[in-house]
């Protein structure tokens, strides 16, 4: 008989990327308050000023009056120097009674998607788009495990916000779909390494989010555009809270085949 | 033009190899350049001058018989100016009227084969990345723009992919995740040029000099097949043309080759 489902994520460091905005933001919001007091949020994002804003709404909150310790990292992620930034602040943050490390890569970039494959005559452009949205997230996870070694009564959890674009092929999305489908390979590697580490692919469905305007507006291939602005215009898109919750629900019953891709209209 | 009545050939074409020195690469050589028509010009590229040099004494029949060309092209692709290079050359030594262009996308690294918490330095990650999924994007976007849609002529993109582009290994992160970005990339071009037929091929574990690191570093051997037989069933494919664009082809799961075709091969 299974255990009920954990109603918190445990006295953890949680590190997220991509924070200031969109999903992420959502992320911090819904994860503050599903930690116990005692844990650390790390922010990091490229945008000092809605991150100082995020830290203030989050310090202010219940969850930061009772002693939730959120600290933020003005980072580039595929900075090297960015990276350490972020792990250095997580170790600070950290202590010894914690029971949970989570790390939610969902820190990315859509790409330009107003061209198709056959333009990207351009390697530094490619090299630029890998680097953010897939080396960094290496990298970043590697140096997070590395200075968060397995420890008995610990938990480390890793997420991976992917995308339907992970599995199937978009027109004119190249690059995002390219590199989902990267990541989400990566982090199947990593599940199938680290049976230690819980591993989650986490698609979160169409949101409504600046990144979604930018897909709506600018994508090239006309169907594909398409079917973005009729998901508008039908009221179709998700609000972040609304697939964050499903996120949140698959983390606290910790239940999903770690590697699995799951994606917000499966839970 | 092609003859519609004898379709088991390549026809009269241009065919760019990456990584055509040794392995694979060098095997695709000498068996794509069998189905060539005469006219047809063949550009090989790898890093090493020597070493296609070697390759292409080796195809002095294809040269002298078929009246064809072999150009060697020592380029690094993990650079702009080699990926550059191979486009040039390409552009200038097709020429009017080929029945096909086929560029075969094979060149590639094993890479570190480590623990995924060992990979925490970006440049080493970013080199990687680059040389094994950018540059095929970037090759494959400059040919198909050097070689824009004409009447009756046929664009073949072929990606040499892997079992692993399609399910993790341990200890396997860079290259599992790069073939899985190639073999994603490839189904977006199919989705977007209908025109162009795309393939990714997983060519099985072969003798090669990969193959040699992968039992040195991991003492893993396998059971290897010659690149001969991979690179014939490829071509076999090629010939055939009926597989669905964009689509996974692994050596394993195909049909073995009948008597007959063993014959004419």
């Amino acid at each position: 008989m299974s255990s009920p489902a954990r109603t918190d994520l445990g006295r953890a460091l949680c590190i997220i990327t991509g924070a200031s905005r969109g999903f992420g933001r959502t992320v911090a919001r819904e994860m503050s308050r599903l930690l116990k007091p005692g844990s650390a949020l790390v922010l990091t994002a490229r945008s000092v000023d809605e991150l100082r804003a995020l830290q203030a709404e989050l310090a202010e909150s219940e969850a930061g009056r009772a002693g939730l310790l959120v600290e933020c990292v003005v980072a580039d992620l595929s900075e090297a120097d960015g990276l350490a930034s972020i792990v250095k602040a997580s170790k600070v943050a950290f202590s010894e009674d914690m029971d949970h490390v989570l790390l939610v890569n969902n820190a990315a970039s859509l790409g330009d998607v107003s061209r198709y494959a056959k333009s990207f005559t351009d390697k530094a452009e490619v090299d630029s788009y890998l680097s953010v949205n897939v080396s960094s997230s290496l990298c970043l996870t590697a140096s997070v495990l590395q200075a968060f070694p397995q420890r008995p009564g610990q938990l480390r959890t890793v997420v991976n916000i992917s995308s339907l674009c992970a599995l199937q092929p978009f027109r004119s999305w190249v690059l995002y779909c390219t590199g989902k489908a990267a990541r989400d390979m990566m982090f199947r590697v990593l599940a199938e390494e680290e049976p230690d580490v819980r591993v989650l692919n986490y698609a979160p469905g169409p949101l409504d989010t600046a990144m979604q305007t930018v897909a709506r507006s600018r994508t090239a291939d006309p169907d594909v555009r398409k079917s973005f602005s009729d998901m508008f215009a039908q009221g179709q898109l998700l609000t972040c809270e609304a697939s964050c919750s499903k996120l949140m629900k698959l983390l606290l019953e910790d239940g999903y085949t770690t590697g699995a891709h799951i994606d917000v209209y499966d839970v | 033009m092609l003859d519609v009545t004898n379709p088991r050939t390549l026809g009269r074409s241009i065919c760019i190899i990456t990584g055509a020195s040794r392995g694979f690469g060098r095997a695709l050589a000498h068996k794509v350049s069998r189905w060539l028509q005469p006219g047809s010009v063949l550009l090989l590229v790898a890093r090493s001058e020597t070493l296609l040099q070697e390759l292409k004494g080796e195809l002095w029949s294809f040269i002298v018989d078929q009246q064809s060309a072999v150009h060697c092209v020592a380029a690094d692709l993990s650079t702009r100016e080699g990926l550059d290079e191979t486009v040039r050359v390409a552009r200038q030594e097709a020429v009017t009227e080929m029945d096909r262009v086929l560029l075969i996308n094979n060149a590639a690294s094993l890479g570190n084969l480590s623990n995924f918490a060992t990979f925490t330095g970006i440049d080493e990650v970013n080199s990687y990345l680059s040389f094994n999924v950018s540059s095929a994007l970037v090759l494959t976007a400059g040919i198909l723009q050097a070689f824009p849609r004409v009447p009756l002529q046929q664009r073949s993109v072929v990606n040499v992919s892997s079992t692993f582009a399609l399910r993790p290994l341990p200890s396997w992160v860079l290259y599992c995740t790069a073939k899985a970005a190639r073999e994603m990339m490839f189904r977006v071009l199919a989705e977007e040029q209908p025109h162009v037929k795309v393939l990714s091929y997983s060519p099985g574990p072969m003798d090669t000099d990969m193959q040699r690191d992968i039992l040195r570093l991991t003492g893993v051997k396998n059971h290897l097949l010659p690149c001969q037989e991979s690179a014939e069933k490829l071509v076999k494919l090629l010939l055939d043309d009926d597989f669905v664009s964009g689509t996974h082809l692994d050596f394993f799961k195909l049909k073995k080759l009948t008597s007959r075709d063993d014959t004419t091969m």
